[in-house]
């Protein structure tokens, strides 16, 4: 690991030091602030809560960094989240917790799958695809829950999320950070992880490389929807129910969070533990405004000002010709 | 001014002497970091004249061109204008004092009409109460295109014109400026002929003609054939200097191709002295390699230890072949055969299977990735080389002591193995390509123009660069514009002319052609 953040720190020299050295001075000054507002902010429970909440958005901004990554978007994400829940909420009974975690994921592949050729065989960008997919996907979660939620009688799944088995900290927020360590390790060790940049920073080159440029950017795909089926499940475990507006409000937060932890959008530059600051940002500025009693509604102006603050700061325009 | 008035204006305000040039050039210099764009350009464009401006890629061409038309700003020099100097900040400045660009890649906005794209930026005075008066835009345009006696419909959609059409439409609009600020055009064209058929072409002179009467026009063209057809003078750029302004009466083509590359060949320069036979074992087979419309069975044999040349004018399909046996161009036909193996065509993945590397020409699309660092982009093709341990991650240490073992063998110049590779000097990221492959291994190596962009010094490592790798026996496949350079480096020249092989010219170490041999071969 010690290796991997050498490799991390030193990638991409100057810019990467702005863009990882911003989101840090935030979150101590948001720490801060709010920690002098109310006292009650700054504490161990606290910290815990804003883990619990923040947890799923973490996996989902996860799945959103690999696709971001190769320069292209996913935005059926959060819908995704939404359907695997519903499933998993549908499932869990009859076939278990693995059964149900596995249908999750294998949902959430499988959608992958279907985006990924869409955008690489017939050639649609990925924003129209995903967007039509968010869509459809939302649809299908509707269709099957009727709009309602969706109770399950197993225990074994919300003990599972909800349990703290581990130094007192909930098992979800363990699942989160594994998901950021593995994937970090897949992005700067693996072949899989350097063509994945090697994809967003210049596709010919990596494709005089010899890099199977589809099969790649298929399986980017297909890795983010898998994460978001696991996403899912996880959801319906903290919830204790699977809900068809679950995922309403994390496809923006995660976008929000890829674009704000420094991964640019043109791709190639960033990475899943830049993500993880990100996601940190967010989380403290949602959780710090419910706790200093902010109105939901203030909290949506304040966080627009924050991510557009932020992503003027930390975002790179050298690989950009015009600004649109 | 009515819409009925001769477009331009032969009565120049001010009374000034009507014998100042229309432009003139004064010591013009311009530096990037690393290289000497241009160094001490001085010109005269006469009035109602052509003056051709010709060089090689690299030249400084095009940095020439943007000074003119206040995209760039020079160092040092001075530009003026029917004899009064003037220093412009931007474009629109240019534009009031006449000067108009015809682009090679076009600067027309496709999506609009042909009259909205003419009065682009200009509309202020069809401009009532802030709303456009589009009657009388659309009759200005059209009075503008029938005196040019160009056949377009102002109202038809850009998008939909033939590229010909679309640069009819451009120096319309350079003529129609003329119409806004009361000042001659000085129309610079940029390669106008190079996505024109030969009859377009003759369409374009025509009326190139027909309107120099009340313009002055500055033509930049790969094609000398087209300096010949229409120029009155001409100026031959190489390496940053203007070697010469002269009558195009007083020179013909190929001893003005000869100004063109006509640098001392310097046998010290290309590593002549060890220059090695190559040995009879065959690298790479290639037959009957086509793509149609750019290259028509062409055939050869890639010697172990060779440097095989290809030369030709733009246009004549080198690149084309260097792209299809590198496998890198979806449309290639024919086999490229390496060690008994046919390969699949149009697959990079195979080619590099069977050992063969390849520097593409676009450096910063093709060759590197400027957001990653030096050892991401040389291990790229070489992940093998750098896993380790039994889930076959990669070892970041390996991946550094690699790039750091051919940064030091190449002797590039950066920071180091994590450095940004887009803050290196192009010569460094050429050699960051060439290591790619070297470190991999590869016994062929196809090499599209690699020299291209490179300061002198650049050049020299990349030539000795190229020496060492055929003496070890690998076989090399050098596509270049540059002439000295194929005839200093190559055993062989193989030159194309209009994708057909038009002539082989051997190149032994001690009777090296003259190019006049060579450039007979491609015109």
């Amino acid at each position: 690991m010690a290796e991997v953040a050498a490799t991390v720190a030193k990638k991409q020299g100057d810019f990467n030091l702005r863009t990882i050295v911003l989101p840090i001075i935030a979150i101590v000054v948001l720490v801060a602030y709010f920690s002098y507002v109310n006292p009650l902010f700054f504490s161990a429970s606290n910290a815990l809560n804003i883990g619990r909440q923040s947890s799923v958005l973490l996996m989902v901004a996860l799945a959103g960094t690999v696709v971001i990554l190769i320069g292209s978007i996913d935005l059926s994400v959060g819908a995704l989240v939404t359907l695997t829940g519903i499933l998993a909420a549908l499932t869990v009974d009859q076939f278990g917790l693995a059964g149900a975690t596995l249908v999750g994921i294998g949902v959430g592949a499988l959608v992958g799958l279907v985006n990924g050729s869409l955008v690489t065989m017939l050639k649609v960008p990925s924003f129209l695809v995903t967007l039509g997919m968010l869509s459809i996907l939302s649809g299908v979660a509707n269709q099957i829950s009727q709009g309602q939620s969706i109770l399950f009688a197993d225990s074994l799944l919300p003990d599972l999320v909800n349990g703290s088995f581990v130094l007192g900290v909930p098992n979800v927020i363990w699942f989160a950070l594994i998901a950021t360590a593995v994937l970090t390790v897949v992005a700067f060790r693996t072949k899989l992880g350097r063509y994945l940049y090697a994809l967003g920073g210049g596709e010919i080159v990596a494709s005089h490389a010899g890099v199977p440029v589809t099969f790649y950017k298929i399986l980017a795909f297909v890795l983010a929807g898998g994460i978001c089926g696991l996403a899912g499940v996880m959801l319906t475990g903290q919830v204790g129910a699977g809900t068809p507006t679950a995922g309403s409000s994390l496809l923006l937060n995660s976008i929000a969070a890829v674009v704000m932890g420094g991964t640019a959008l043109s791709g190639g530059i960033g990475g899943p533990h830049r993500t993880f600051l990100g996601v940190l940002v967010i989380a403290i500025l949602t959780n710090g405004m419910d706790v200093t009693e902010v109105n939901s509604f203030t909290q949506d102006i304040v966080k627009g000002f924050v991510i557009i603050l932020a992503v003027s700061l930390t975002i790179d325009r050298s690989k950009y010709l015009f600004i649109k | 001014m009515t819409s009925l008035t001769v477009v331009g204006r032969p009565d120049l305000p001010g009374g000034r002497p009507a014998a100042a040039p229309a432009l003139e050039l004064r010591d013009i210099s311009k530096t990037y970091p690393g290289t000497n764009a241009l160094t001490g350009v001085s010109f005269v464009l006469r009035r109602h004249q052509m003056l051709g401006l010709v060089g090689e890629n690299g030249a400084g061409k095009s940095t020439l061109l943007s000074i003119i038309n206040g995209t760039v700003r020079p160092d040092t020099g001075t530009i003026a204008i029917n004899g009064d100097p003037v220093r412009f900040g931007h474009p629109t400045e240019a534009a009031r004092h006449g000067v108009a660009t015809v682009f090679q890649e076009q600067g027309l906005i496709p999506t609009i009409p042909v009259f909205e794209n003419i009065f682009l930026g200009r509309e202020t005075k069809f401009t009532v109460a802030g709303g456009l008066r589009r009657k009388a835009m659309i009759a200005e345009a059209r009075a503008v295109l029938e005196e040019l006696e160009v056949d377009v419909s102002p109202t038809a959609l850009t998008g939909a014109l033939s590229f010909g059409q679309r640069q009819l439409v451009e120096i319309a609009k350079a003529f129609a400026l003329s119409r806004v600020y009361p000042v001659e055009p000085i129309i610079l064209l940029d390669e106008p002929t190079s996505a024109l058929s030969d009859h377009e072409t003759a369409k374009l002179f025509d009326g190139i003609n027909r309107w120099r009467s009340r313009a002055s026009f500055v033509l930049v063209s790969h094609r000398l054939s087209d300096v010949f057809a229409i120029c009155d003078e001409v100026v031959a750029l190489k390496d940053g200097h203007v070697v010469d302004q002269r009558p195009i009466k007083s020179i013909d083509e190929v001893a003005l191709h000869e100004l063109i590359v006509g640098r001392q060949r310097n046998a010290e320069y290309y590593r002549e002295a060890v220059q090695r036979e190559p040995s009879a074992t065959v690298a790479l087979r290639a037959t009957g390699i086509s793509k149609p419309g750019h290259l028509r069975g062409v055939s050869l044999d890639l010697r172990e230890g060779e440097i095989l040349g290809i030369a030709g004018v733009l246009g004549s399909g080198k690149s084309t072949l260097a792209r299809i046996i590198a496998g890198a161009e979806a449309q290639g036909e024919g086999d490229v055969v390496v060690e008994g193996a046919t390969l699949r065509r149009g697959s990079r993945r195979d080619a590099i299977r069977h050992g063969i590397g390849f520097v593409p020409a676009e450096r910063s699309v093709a060759g590197i990735i400027g957001t990653d660092t030096v050892d991401w982009n040389l291990t790229l093709p070489n992940l093998k080389q750098i896993a380790l341990g039994f889930l076959g991650l990669i070892s970041p240490r390996r991946s550094r002591a690699l790039t750091v073992e051919w940064m030091q063998r190449l002797k590039v110049r950066a920071p180091g193995p994590a450095a940004a590779c887009r803050t290196l000097s192009g010569g460094n990221q050429q050699k960051i390509v060439f290591a790619k492959w070297l470190a991999r291994g590869v016994r062929i190596l196809v090499l599209d123009d690699p020299g291209r962009g490179l300061d002198v010094g650049a050049k020299e490592d990349i030539y000795s660069l190229m020496r060492e790798i055929a003496d070890k026996g690998a076989a090399v496949l050098l596509v270049s514009d540059n002439l000295p350079e194929l005839i200093g480096l190559s055993n062989r020249i193989m030159v194309l002319r209009d994708g057909v092989v038009s002539a082989i010219v051997e190149t032994p170490k001690d009777a090296k052609p003259r190019e006049v041999d060579v450039v007979s071969a491609m015109l």
